[in-house]
Formats: structure tokens, sequence, C-alpha cells
């Protein structure tokens, strides 16, 4: 049955636009990985990958040294990162659009960022051990501590049935959220000349990423997407309401529980990968919407597409168009915000 | 088909004493073939009476049993092939069309990952045309009027094609066709497929008119339950709702009927 989830999808309509999104997303990672500092040929490009793929160590000694380090060691790895990210942030905002029945939330609603924040400002501040290590570690413990601290405080064993409803959840997030903000203006209080750190991180970058940043949100993104189309028919019926969602076989709480870790998951290894990038997770599946309708079937795969690429235009903007890389968080929430404003307007009074 | 409930009692506060339970002790049983109507005034239990039956709501005492197997012994799945419901907030909070609604009901019977059979695909064709749906199908549900999107719900648990069909005011927004075009393809099922329908009503005389049992709630206790001609007295309607009734067998209805003199 397994097997059969790319007939499920690419069949007429969606497997079309699935195809023709994806096309979108690699010329653009082909368009950023030639932009920048130094420009790459197209055909330079192809001509790595293709040594590279052939194994042709020879094929690979008569390029361009330079060409092959930027290419391979240095733009690859950040443009897959950046992808990544995109994808799973607007993966995460679709999860928490579909499970809290409210089209404004986004990965951040339940308070993951201030969480994942949080941590990240308490490994900067004490200058724990190596920074490329403690800080992401940390931020993504914040992250996972305050998505079980709301889970705890909106569930009840008593009521189960009203624990873990939309209502509960995202009141418990903005309460969890606001004293960890408190929190965090309190580091930044105590930080003396360690505060320009955290607030540079707090607003997002994928300046120098590795490729284990690569392989790390892509086992993220890869088990988030299975588990997410594995319960995507759940996550439509959840929005005719609990009653009727129930009524037809959904289980509810263990539904809402997995897809909500899944989710916070997901948008805890973004932050720790990247700092707070705004407005992705929130925008993306609402602009998808328009394309596909609500099945989470369809907006599923789309919007990780979609994120991918919105996300690597606007750092590939950043870092090759820019005279000045400015932080993507910055960037993505400048941007994003007036779209989201004008979206909001045209369909709210029509 | 039979579903029994025994010694059922239930709170939202596992901590209330019984007075302050909204069913308690309740003993009663509801065969198939037969469609049941509940009737009682507000907050006497009448919405949480079909949660427990449905198995949303778990009773602090007592056992609800399908045919002798406890509610909570099937799995989701299993339960949604057996019981549908049409619960009161039909609200839906995305833009699906009301085909996607309707095909919905079709949840329990296909597997993960798969998309409908055809076998699913007509029986939503077939619910939406008996229900006069056919011109709205390819329009959003939260751009129908509450009628209409009444329907919509109806015609999904309908496509769910279940043998126990629970109505919490199914046809409170319909207008008067509707209603009783629905109301006769319910009854229709009832007799044809033998099916088991318990409908919550407000409106006594549509209770009267369409149920085979009736089932008087107050205060989450039974005031009156079983063949609608003898449960339907104005004694019995003045204990529970405390209004004056004069209830007649109406030839033109073939049931009796509720009038409410005005003073």
């Amino acid at each position: 049955m397994a097997l059969s989830i790319p007939g499920a999808i690419v069949k007429g309509r969606t497997g079309f636009l699935v195809v023709l999104f994806s096309l979108f997303l690699v010329s653009m990672i082909f368009l950023s990985l030639s932009m920048g500092y130094i420009r790459i040929p197209i055909t330079d490009i192809l001509q790595i990958f293709l040594a590279k793929a052939a194994l042709s160590v020879h094929g690979l000694q008569t390029m361009n040294e330079t060409h092959l380090a930027v290419i391979m060691d240095v733009r690859l790895p950040r443009i897959l990162s950046c992808a990544g990210v995109g994808a799973a942030l607007a993966l995460s905002g679709v999860l928490f659009q579909g499970i809290l029945l409210n089209p404004l939330a986004d990965p951040y609603t339940l308070g993951v960022s201030a969480g994942a924040a949080f941590g990240a400002s308490i490994a900067i501040l004490l200058n724990l051990g190596n920074a490329f290590v403690s800080v992401p570690l940390f931020a993504f413990a914040g992250a996972s501590l305050t998505l079980f601290m709301v889970v705890f405080l909106s569930y009840s064993a008593k009521n189960p049935m009203a624990g873990l409803s939309s209502n509960n959840l995202i009141l418990s997030g903005v309460i969890v959220a606001a004293i960890l903000s408190a929190g965090i203006s309190f580091l930044k209080f105590i930080a003396n000349e360690q505060v320009s750190v955290i607030i540079f991180w707090l607003m997002g970058s994928f300046a120098s990423k590795t490729w284990s940043n690569v392989w790390i949100i892509t086992a993220f993104l890869g088990i988030g997407f299975f588990i997410s189309m594995f319960f995507a028919r759940d996550l439509n019926l959840i929005s005719l309401g609990p009653k009727s969602a129930a009524s037809l076989g959904v289980d509810l709480r263990k539904v809402t529980f997995i897809l909500l870790v899944s989710g916070s998951l997901l948008a805890a290894v973004c932050v720790s990968i990247s700092g707070i990038i705004g407005f992705v997770g929130l925008l993306v599946p609402h602009m998808v919407r328009f394309i596909t309708g609500p099945d989470n079937r369809k907006l599923i795969p789309l919007s990780m597409l979609s994120g991918a690429f919105l996300l690597l235009f606007a750092d590939t903007i950043t870092r090759a168009v820019l005279p000045h890389e400015i932080p993507i968080g910055v960037l993505t929430a400048l941007t994003g915000g007036p779209v989201f404003c004008w979206i909001f307007k045209k369909n709210r009074f029509k | 088909m039979k579903i029994s409930l025994n010694h059922i009692s239930f709170s939202y506060d596992a901590d209330a004493g019984y007075a302050d339970m909204i069913i308690k002790d309740f003993r009663g049983s509801f065969t198939a073939g037969a469609f049941y109507s509940v009737i009682g005034p507000n907050g006497s239990g009448k919405t949480t009476l079909l949660d427990l039956i449905s198995g949303f709501l778990k009773p602090l005492s007592g056992a609800i049993e399908i045919d002798g197997a406890p509610v909570f012994s099937f799995s989701k799945k299993a339960l949604a092939r057996l019981i549908s419901v049409v619960s009161q907030d039909h609200t839906v909070n995305f833009p699906f069309s009301v085909k996607d609604i309707v095909l919905m009901g079709r949840h329990p019977y296909i597997p993960r990952f798969s998309p409908p059979s055809t076998a699913d695909l007509n029986r939503a064709e077939t619910v939406m045309e008996i229900c006069g749906m056919r011109h709205l199908q390819d329009r959003k549900i939260n751009e129908l009027s509450g009628g209409e999107r009444q329907r919509c719900v109806l015609a999904r648990a309908l496509c769910q094609d279940t043998p126990i069909l629970l109505l919490d005011e199914a046809f409170s927004n319909m207008d008067i066709r509707h209603t009783l075009d629905m109301l006769h393809l319910v009854r229709q099922s009832v007799k044809e497929k033998n099916r088991l329908v318990i409908s919550v009503f407000h409106d006594l005389n549509m209770a009267s008119a369409w149920s085979d049992d009736i089932l008087v709630l107050k205060k989450g206790e039974i005031k009156a339950f079983g063949n609608s001609a003898a449960v339907l007295t104005a004694e019995t309607i003045k204990q529970a709702f405390e209004v004056n009734s004069i209830v007649e067998y109406s030839q033109h209805v073939q049931a009796k009927q509720v009038y409410y003199p005005i003073h």
C-alpha cells in the first residue's frame, strides 16, 4: 500500500503541478549555484555534477579548483539547507493550520520559536563548547521542551476530549511564548558584549551551512513528509470539527498528537539550523491553497516545493544580488508581511 | 442490530455528584428497523446521549453495547462503519467542495494512500443525486447557506452508509420541503435497509409524525420511552417541558399532533 504513494499523488492536475514545481525548484537551484561573488556558468556546474556522478577523478582534476570548492563546499550545502528548511517550514505550517483549524497558525504559533531562541541564547551566553554544535543543539532542546510544556498545559486527563483542542493549544502557546520572550529579554540584558551575537543569530542566516546541516534537514523532512502524507486524509477530516471527524473514524488524539509533534520538531530543526525565519510557514500554505484547494494530499507536496523555492529565492537575493547580505529572517518578514496583508485584505473583504 | 445502554451515567466533571450528572443511570435499548426520536428541554442530555452512543464520550459508569460488544471494543474505523453521526456543529474550517465533503463519508472504507474506488465515487454520486445536491457539488461548503450545508452534512452521513444513523437536530436549518424530502429518505432507509435511526428533535410534531418510538429526556433521566402514540400525551409534555398543550390524533398526519394554546 505504502508503495502506491506516487500513484495517489502523481495523477492528473496535481501530478502535473508537482512536476512543474519541481522543475522550478531545480532551475532555481542551478541559477542560485551560478550566482554570487564568483559567477560560475551553468555548463561548468553541470560538468562538475556529471564528473561527481561518474566518480571521475580525472574529470574533477581538469576543473577549475576554485569553482569546484565554491560549488561543492560552499554554495551547494547552503542552497540545499535553505531549500530543505523552506520545505520543512512550509510543511510545518500546513500541519499547524490543519490541526489548529486556523489559517493564521504557523510553525511558531505554539511558541516553538521562542523556545528555540531561548535555548540558543543560553548557549551563546554561557559560551558553551563549540558554538556550531551547542547553539543548534540548545535551540532544538528549547523548542522541544516548549512543545511538551504547551501540550502538558493544554492536556486534561479528566476531560481528554476537551484537552488538545485548538483553543487550548493556541492559548497555552501564547502564554509559554510570552514567558520565554521575557526570558530572552532578560538574557539579552545580562549578556553584555554577547548581545549582538544573540540578536544576529535570532534574525536567521544560511551563511556557512555545511553538508551535515543538509543531511539533518533531509532526514527530518523525509520522515515528516511520510508521516504527513500518512495522515493527510485524517487532517482533511479534522477540518469538519472534532465530533464529525471522530464519527468518520479519525483517532483525534493520536492524529493531533503525532502531527503536532512532527510539525514542532520540523520547526525546531529549522530554527536550530538557520535561526528564526518568519512568514514562510504562514504564507506558503495560504498561497498554495489558492492553486490546489484545501485537500492536504495535494497541499503538502506542493507547499513543500513552493516553500523550498521561495526561501531559496530569498536567500539567493540576499546572498548574490544585494550589495550587502541582510539576515534572511528580516528579508522574509519584510517581503512576506506586506504580501500577507494583501492576501488577507483581498480575501476577507471581497 | 441492537444498541443497549446499561446503567449509563455521565458528567463532564468526573467528581460531580449524582444530582449533577448530565445522564443519570440510563437504561434502555434501541433496535434496528426503527426510527427513534429523542425529545426534551434544552440541557436535558439529548446530545450527550448521542455522543455516548457514538463513542465520542466515555460514560463514567455503565456499558454501551452494540449487539453485545462494548462500543469501545471496536476500532475507530470499525465503529465508523457502524455508526454515522450528523452533529449540530456543521462548520467546516477550510473551503472544501460539496463533493469533497460527501466523499469524506467514504473515509472509513478507503485504505491509506489509496484513492477512492469506483464504488466509493458512485456511492457519493448517488447520494448527492437523491439529496438533490448535484447542482451544488462544486460549490465551496463555506459559501452555502445553513440549510444547504446541513443537507451536505446529512448527505455525507448517508454516504457513510452505516446500519446506525444518529441525527442531532439534523433538519433544524432546512426549509420545509427539504426537511420532508430528507426525512423521507431517512425513513425509507429504515424500512429498506433495516437501519437504526436515533434523531434529536425540537419539533414535537415532526418527532410524532416520523418516528416509531419517542424517548423523552429531562435532566438526564428518562421521563417516557416507547411507542410514539403512547408517549406523546399532554401530561408527559407538561412534565418534561412545563408547557400546556392539547394532543390530538391528526387524520392528515396519521399521527398525534401537539397544539399549544395561547393564553
